[in-house]
């Protein structure tokens, strides 16, 4: 549970101690693509950067001990419950504003690399499905809120193939995500899906009319001409919260407890990470700090 | 269904019956004019441009993938517009010529392409062989589809929103822009900006437009569209950081949570082309970008 009254979460949180604030800094490794979204977890700073390791094709779930760099959080709180009480961002680049920044728990991915990428057809995925066990893997029952993205892992090469991915839904019926155009020469971190082009999806895929999350996924399939070269991830993702950073240098506070509906929870085993919008191509070096207050009461 | 209470908006989310978009849209270079009302659709960007190009003078309906992804169709639940974030990047380092716009959310419903503004006397007749598939009435924009060099006039007939036919708007005019894109209703010979048509007197919407005339030619062309506004909304200070002297940051975004921010969320019928017009206040808005997210929820 979480808290009764806001005396209740002042008492837990000054009392009993039951909440932390977290700070996070990455910095961007390449040059960003003006109106496209990036996964911050492979650029350098604190969480350090992620490569996603893994096997091809083999659905890697991730928690709040993933060893590639993940926020701690606080550990496991069940029976209690964690929450989001306020989020904090900026951005220090010369070019790129206006920005926003999303928070989401990362659930897993599914790296593609070597001819997985440069080969068109149908890559079919290894992943058992989520479930409702109550495991950290299964945080979100049979899939439900959950979305996908389609990031670059190592810089892309030339060529932009189409793609879809094709899902089971929450209820286990098959889905297929609208297709997308992807974009040559993405960096590290950026969604082949979005950008501000035709066929671009801003930052996840469509899923099927009605459907509501993603238990499994299923294969993606490039058809095209495929990208020359370049390693990428699936992403499966539940949207957290997001915070507009109007300029460069400017901080921007969100209050999570005041607003309504707020205080996003945070599932024991939730991997914390950041999507990054920008307007303009943010410059290499561009500096993202994003932070935040949670706590927990029972 | 919508929503009973707060906590039913918890509850959708959490059943992601949630999506969210964002959106990226980079008016043209062509000077917009202080005050006039602006179609975002009409350019570059996600989603893609919106042009009006059909059939002339067929009424048509404007392709999904030119508005907003607002997650698909959920009947028999409703959807809703549940938060709207907007921010507009400056031209220009210097350039404050994007701030201080007012913003319309709109369902973009039917439209009716390529009006020639200088058929003086001419009456130009639709064919409304496809109908409006959302709501029974909108608002009219009168959107530029070429650069127009004068101040014309025009009236149009039209069906309201009860079904009755044969309604005849009041005199509109247009005036002289640079580009397509650009709203071109006024009033006040020309000089008064309206975001929307004036109607007959005591109408409040229109469901087909049937022809229109002008009575005094605007060199140019427009487009006639029905839209449903959703909600208005504003973008207060432009995005930029001055690049000499003193560097300085500015910007604001603007944060719109329709369960704070006015009674009820606004519905999102199924279907529905979500777009954004405009009024600049402070200049031209010509080469700024609107970067914006709006999340919608089902219940």
């Amino acid at each position: 549970m979480g808290w009764t009254s806001q005396d209740d979460l002042i008492n837990q949180l000054t009392t009993n101690g039951k909440g932390d604030t977290v700070v996070t800094t990455k910095t961007l490794s390449s040059a960003g693509t003006a109106g496209a979204w990036t996964l911050l977890a492979g650029h350098a700073g604190y969480p350090p950067a992620a490569t996603f390791t893994g096997t091809d094709l083999t659905y890697v779930p991730t928690d709040d001990t993933w060893s590639e760099g993940t926020i701690y959080t606080g550990g496991d709180v069940s029976p209690a419950t964690k929450h989001f009480l306020s989020g904090g961002a900026a951005c220090v680049a010369a070019a790129g504003a206006p920005w926003y920044i999303m928070a989401i728990d990362l659930v897993g991915f599914v790296p593609l690399s070597g001819t997985n990428v440069s080969t068109t057809g149908t890559k079919t995925v290894t992943m058992t499905a989520l479930g409702s066990s109550g495991s950290k893997g299964d945080r979100y029952a049979n899939g439900q809120g959950l979305r996908m993205f389609v990031a670059a892992d190592t810089a892309m090469g030339a060529n932009a193939p189409t793609c879809i991915v094709n899902y089971l839904d929450t209820g286990g019926g098959a889905g297929a995500t609208t297709t997308f155009t992807s974009t040559a020469s993405m960096g590290i971190g950026q969604l082949l899906n979005t950008g501000a082009a035709a066929n671009k999806y801003n930052p996840f895929l469509p899923l099927a009319a009605g459907d509501t999350g993603v238990s499994d996924i299923v294969s993606l399939v490039w058809a095209g001409t495929a990208h020359a070269s370049g390693a990428c991830i699936i992403g499966l993702c539940k949207p957290l919260w997001m915070i507009p950073v109007p300029a460069t240098g400017l901080y921007c506070k969100a209050d999570f407890v005041n607003a309504l509906p707020s205080m996003r929870k945070i599932p024991d085993g939730a991997n914390i990470q950041f999507l990054l919008f920008q307007t303009g191509a943010t410059t290499s070096g561009g500096t993202v700090n994003v932070d935040f207050d949670y706590g927990y009461g029972g | 269904m919508g929503f009973a209470s707060v906590s039913d908006y918890v509850a959708a989310d959490e059943a992601g019956q949630v999506w969210v978009s964002s959106f990226r849209k980079t008016v043209a270079s062509a000077a917009t004019t202080t005050n006039a009302w602006t179609d975002y659709t009409y350019f570059a960007g996600s989603p893609v441009a919106n042009f009006y190009a059909s059939t002339p003078l067929a009424a048509a309906l404007i392709e999904a993938d030119k508005g907003i992804y607002t997650g698909g169709n959920v009947a028999p639940a409703t959807k809703h517009l549940k938060n709207l974030l907007l921010m507009s990047a400056a031209s220009a380092a210097a350039s404050t010529a994007n701030g201080r716009q007012e913003v319309a959310l709109c369902d973009y419903l039917l439209y009716y392409p390529f009006i020639d503004t200088d058929a003086i006397g001419e009456e130009q007749v639709f064919d409304n062989t496809v109908t409006m598939p959302r709501y029974t009435g909108g608002k009219v924009v009168a959107v530029s589809q070429s650069a127009a060099s004068t101040v014309g006039q025009f009236t149009f007939t039209y069906t309201n929103q009860d079904g009755v036919a044969g309604r005849v708007s009041q005199n509109n005019f247009t005036f002289a822009v640079a580009g397509g894109g650009q709203v071109v209703s006024a009033s006040g010979a020309g000089a008064s900006y309206n975001p929307f048509c004036y109607l007959q007197a005591g109408d409040t919407g229109v469901r087909s437009i049937e022809s229109v005339t002008m009575s005094a030619a605007g060199g140019g062309l427009m487009c006639l569209v029905i839209v449903k506004p959703l909600l208005k909304s504003v973008v207060s200070q432009e995005s930029r950081r001055t690049t000499s002297g003193n560097l300085e940051s500015y910007g604001a975004c603007t944060e719109l949570a329709s369960i704070i921010h006015q009674a009820g969320a606004p519905r999102v019928i199924d279907g529905a082309v979500l777009g954004l017009l405009a009024s600049g206040y402070a200049g031209s808005l010509a080469s700024s970008i609107l970067a914006g997210a709006l999340e919608i929820v089902w219940g």
